[in-house]
């Protein structure tokens, strides 16, 4: 199977990576660039023990007293062939990947309308009921040019411009399409339209790009420290600069999984 | 099934702790010092330049997407003895207590001086020094391009899982506790949260046990420095 899809007025290329899913790079929109790079570097698990009720356990013991852990989403635990099917308006890559209790399907859509899917089915079941996914990530939009980018975030009935890295949660606040976060090309006014998963208690990492910042083989920084993306925010100006974005869900399991994490994303303005 | 997706209480500490504390918008708590740290070790490729891309599509228009494609064996191994000869890595290399834990192709944006090179990046786990090795290997000029120590933790390697495996089989209190069918099902990257945990810093791995159908029953870390089982704890008290 090629490595390159060309349909529903998209072009993209993609390859299975080691450790971050199946990872997407150049991809085009109706023949405008519109991303660099984008994966799923990783999917971290947080284990609550101190919420069960088993027998002979202490209740004032303190919960979560084990640190969070994961394992890489790629070609050791790649389950099956990535899959590329077309669907009725779009196209979309599929991978499955499994390791011992946690199961997860990965999703790129793409849709003829501009619309892109970058999700992540999880199966569970975990070592046990109570336990939290988060899912993380990474985006490199190149709307036209890497550089003169703007972000903006919904807040207080309004966009307002991003000036600084940072971090930006979801509140609940969006505009009247349900968007959040959007990038813009100011030159051509072409937009990136981010709109979180209403259950996914999404936020947003905003990180100016740098060569020698590339996506991590691990959210693991050094003890003590933030973990990956955290620990790459600093305060350096964001406004005409080359932009990376992080999206991270974080999803408790539950008796009704599978659940589906991740955003909607849309291209606008390039039409 | 028809339960809300909505979390409880469990899930709602998880996230005020994985989360940075301040508000939007701002950094998060100790985000920065932690960056400036990063950011001071992570000057870029030595060849970076200031401006980063100007022209509209200077991104993609001249950028070769075979640039992108797994590297060939040859390439693995050449990036791989690239690296390993580098005068700033003699130590690692004449000692050989280090883990490959990823070599893949790497791809810089133009107007980079490295941009439309055939690269890789390596990542090594060096166990002599405790420290990570983040390389990028220009395999057209057969040369290191850019080399960060830090004492981050990259996911473990292949080996390394096998290895974790291995330990936490052959433990006593493991076995002791195995029930029938059960075996290893997976080895976790695992780090401690607390400095109480020997994992907090030290380079660590969890094997989960189990049955075939997903089950799991034991957890065993593993202190992967110094080969050991460190905890043995039933999967439903993790």
């Amino acid at each position: 199977m090629s490595n390159v899809i060309r349909e529903a007025n998209w072009t993209v290329h993609w390859r299975l990576t080691e450790s971050a899913g199946i990872g997407i790079y150049l991809a085009d929109y109706r023949g405008r660039r519109v991303l660099w790079e984008g994966s799923l570097p990783y999917v971290t698990v947080d284990h609550q023990r101190a919420e069960l009720d088993l027998p002979g356990e202490s209740t004032d013991e303190p919960g979560e007293v084990h640190g969070p852990w994961w394992l890489p989403l790629g070609t050791r635990t790649l389950e099956g062939p990535v899959r590329m099917q077309s669907f009725r308006g779009g196209v979309e890559l599929s991978a499955a990947f499994a390791a011992g209790p946690y199961r997860y399907t990965q999703l790129w859509r793409f849709h003829a309308d501009g619309r892109m899917s970058p999700w992540l089915t999880i199966l569970g079941p975990g070592v046990h009921d109570q336990h939290t996914y988060h899912p993380h990530w990474r985006f490199d939009f190149d709307l036209d040019s890497a550089r003169r980018d703007v972000l903006e975030c919904f807040e207080g009935e309004r966009w307002r411009r991003v000036d600084r890295e940072g971090w930006f949660p979801y509140s609940g606040e969006a505009d009247e399409r349900g968007y959040v976060w959007r990038q813009i090309d100011p030159a051509s006014r072409a937009a990136i339209q981010i709109r979180p998963h209403a259950r996914d208690d999404a936020e947003l990492f905003a990180i100016r790009h740098h060569d020698g910042e590339w996506a991590p083989y691990s959210p693991r920084s050094t003890a003590g420290a933030q973990a990956f993306p955290a620990a790459y925010v600093g305060e350096e100006p964001l406004e005409g600069e080359d932009v990376t974005l992080w999206y991270v869900a974080h999803v408790h399991f539950d008796q009704s999984y599978p659940y589906t994490a991740g955003p909607w994303i849309k291209v606008d303005g390039l039409d | 099934m028809a339960s809300s997706k909505k979390p409880g209480t469990a899930a709602r500490a998880a996230k005020r702790k994985a989360k940075p504390k301040q508000r939007a918008g701002a950094a998060p708590h100790g985000a920065t010092g932690a960056s400036r740290t990063s950011r001071a070790n992570r000057a870029g490729p030595a060849s970076a330049t200031t401006g980063e891309s100007t022209a509209a599509g200077a991104t993609g228009a001249r950028t070769d997407p075979a640039l992108f494609d797994p590297l060939t064996p040859g390439e693995a191994a050449e990036a791989l003895r690239t690296l390993t000869e580098d005068r700033r890595l003699s130590a690692m290399a004449k000692v050989g207590r280090y883990r490959v834990v990823c070599c893949e192709p790497l791809v810089v944006k133009p107007p980079h001086d490295l941009a439309g090179q055939r690269l890789a990046r390596v990542v090594v786990y060096d166990y002599a020094a405790d420290r990570t090795v983040d390389a990028c290997v220009n395999l057209d000029a057969g040369a290191v391009a850019h080399l960060e120590l830090t004492s981050a933790q990259p996911m473990l390697s292949r080996d390394e899982e096998a290895l974790a495996v291995s330990i936490a089989s052959a433990d006593e209190r493991v076995r002791d506790k195995l029930a029938l069918g059960d075996a290893p099902q997976a080895t976790m990257h695992y780090w401690g949260r607390t400095a109480e945990d020997l994992a907090f810093a030290r380079r660590s791995a969890a094997v989960v046990f189990g049955r075939g159908d997903g089950h799991a029953s034991i957890v065993a870390v593993v202190d992967l420095l110094e080969n050991m089982v460190t905890q043995v704890v039933p999967a439903e008290r993790w």
